[in-house]
């Protein structure tokens, strides 16, 4: 792992996103080094896709900044994109393509244009080298992911977004997943990711932010943020085996409440 | 390193290609908006000598048109959006304008297909031949018709973002804008109705591809048809683009 103290790749400052007179996101700020893998976790409507969609400047937000490799995601948008790589919670892509035709849509949108022999290396490299002429709804889930995953850092970007990339993969699958992951950590790129599983945060995530009701409430190694909290009432009031974990951190932070 | 933002056309170019691979493969949204006219062309030879050639070849197209319009291209833009397909490509470093242009290059494709099988099928099969200069203005005129329906389906997904009421939305307006033509071609109909029929969005279109195949049909009507129609592309495009939303939440 070479993460680069000094130097971040995604900087959010006082972020505040609101729908109307709902406010989904306040104050949020963290930053993501060079070559780490950064999670964001929270409960469901804690205001992490709020906060991904200003990242990737999907929505328009009302307070706070964001720059992406240095760049305004507001006031240079199309820069700010080309230096990430984005996987999308649910990966849509024409149904009526084949895997070869949506890996040239991408390179060409991304003005790295591959060759037939530059994919066939590409689908070799991630096991798909058969599946070539597959339309995509025809690949498994963990296939999909894949691709996914490809076409996210086909261009080489410094900071790549994962939205819940492991959501109904089989732990082999998993596994898998989180190897590429640190693979692409290990070439230096920086990685922000989200997730529900709180094993995955613990074994892949350099840091952490956990987020609710729209703002930080912490942001550490994991392994900082058990042995800080591991003596809080609270953490010890839900811990289930006697031995404090990340999720007994998380929820003792977030409530025990279920969220909708 | 300084991050490289593609060309905008080199990205326009890409995501043309990928639409009409898609549009190809999509064969039965292909086919709907070809048979329809063709149907009509053939099925209507025996009218040629009533109406006159360049009224049935103008009325194909017109039907053709809207199918176009409103099936092909307002349920290819609200199923990409359902699916979220928008926003995959909205991640990336691609100008929204290049993605709504390069659907709508797509469906002008359609439309010089649309109108080229027209005029051949139309030669061949019922001996409906116009001068050059028809021929040429009614290429003009069947894309300025195509834009009418282009901005109505604009203004659907506009207004709509549920992709089933969408789908209902569009084969509804379908069949009135059939239920209009037939309207109009009854000849004891009110006259007030018979003006609303004739600059409504399909009466407009189908004047002024009548119009365009021969010189001498074209009046002061036509004319008039063609400001209408330019006033309905700015008014059903502009809302729809104003409204449109690039997901379904």
């Amino acid at each position: 792992m070479t993460v680069t103290q000094d130097k971040y790749i995604l900087k959010v400052e006082g972020l505040g996103v609101s729908y109307g007179n709902v406010v989904a996101v306040k104050n949020v700020g963290f930053s993501v080094l060079q070559g780490e893998i950064f999670g964001l976790l929270g409960p469901n409507g804690a205001g992490k896709t709020s906060t991904l969609s200003a990242i990737e400047s999907l929505i328009k937000f009302k307070t706070g900044t964001i720059e992406v490799n240095g760049y305004d995601v507001q006031q240079k948008p199309l820069h700010a994109r080309a230096s990430m790589g984005v996987q999308l919670q649910s990966t849509s892509f024409q149904s009526e393509l084949n895997v070869i035709q949506i890996l040239q849509l991408f390179s060409g949108i991304y003005g790295v244009p591959m060759t037939k022999d530059k994919i066939s290396q590409v689908l070799e490299e991630i096991g798909l080298a058969d599946a070539g002429k597959k339309k995509f709804g025809q690949l498994s889930g963990g296939q999909q992911q894949r691709v996914s995953l490809v076409i996210a850092t086909i261009h080489n970007p410094k900071l790549v977004l994962l939205d819940e990339p492991t959501t109904g993969l089989d732990p082999q699958s998993r596994r898998q997943l989180w190897e590429r992951i640190e693979a692409i950590r290990d070439k230096g790129h920086s990685v922000l990711l989200t997730t529900h599983s709180m094993e995955e945060a613990e074994a892949v995530c350099d840091r952490i932010a956990i987020i609710d009701h729209g703002s930080v409430v912490a942001v550490d190694t994991p392994q900082a943020l058990i042995n800080r909290h591991k003596d809080d009432p609270e953490v010890i009031a839900v811990s289930r085996r006697g031995k404090v974990t990340l999720e007994d951190v998380f929820i003792a932070l977030t409530g025990k409440t279920v969220r909708a | 390193m300084e991050t490289i933002v593609p060309k905008s056309s080199t990205v326009f170019a890409t995501l043309f290609r990928a639409d009409l691979a898609t549009a190809v493969s999509n064969r039965r949204s292909v086919v709907i908006s070809l048979l329809v006219p063709m149907i009509i062309l053939i099925t209507w030879k025996g009218l040629i000598k009533l109406i006159g050639g360049p009224a049935v070849l103008a009325t194909s197209i017109t039907i053709g048109l809207i199918a176009i319009g409103l099936m092909s291209y307002t349920l290819s833009i609200a199923r990409d959006r359902d699916k979220g397909i928008f926003q995959r490509l909205r991640v990336a470093p691609v100008p929204t304008w290049a993605i709504m242009a390069s659907r709508i290059s797509i469906q002008m494709v359609m439309i010089i297909v649309l109108t080229l099988a027209t005029f051949i099928i139309g030669y061949q099969y019922d001996g409906i031949a116009l001068s050059a200069q028809g021929y040429i203005l009614t290429f003009g005129v069947a894309i300025l018709g195509g834009a009418v329906y282009l901005s109505l389906g604009q203004l659907i997904v506009g207004l709509i973002k549920n992709f089933e009421t969408i789908n209902a939305t569009t084969r509804i307006t379908y069949f009135l804008f059939i239920m209009v033509g037939m309207v109009g071609g009854i000849d004891s109909m009110n006259a007030t109705v018979k003006k609303l029929v004739n600059f409504s969005p399909y009466g407009c279109v189908k004047m002024m591809l009548a119009g365009s195949m021969e010189a001498s049909k074209w009046t002061s009507d036509t004319s008039t048809a063609v400001i209408v129609s330019i006033a309905y592309i700015v008014v059903f495009g502009g809302i729809g683009i104003s409204k449109f939303k690039w997901n379904t939440k």
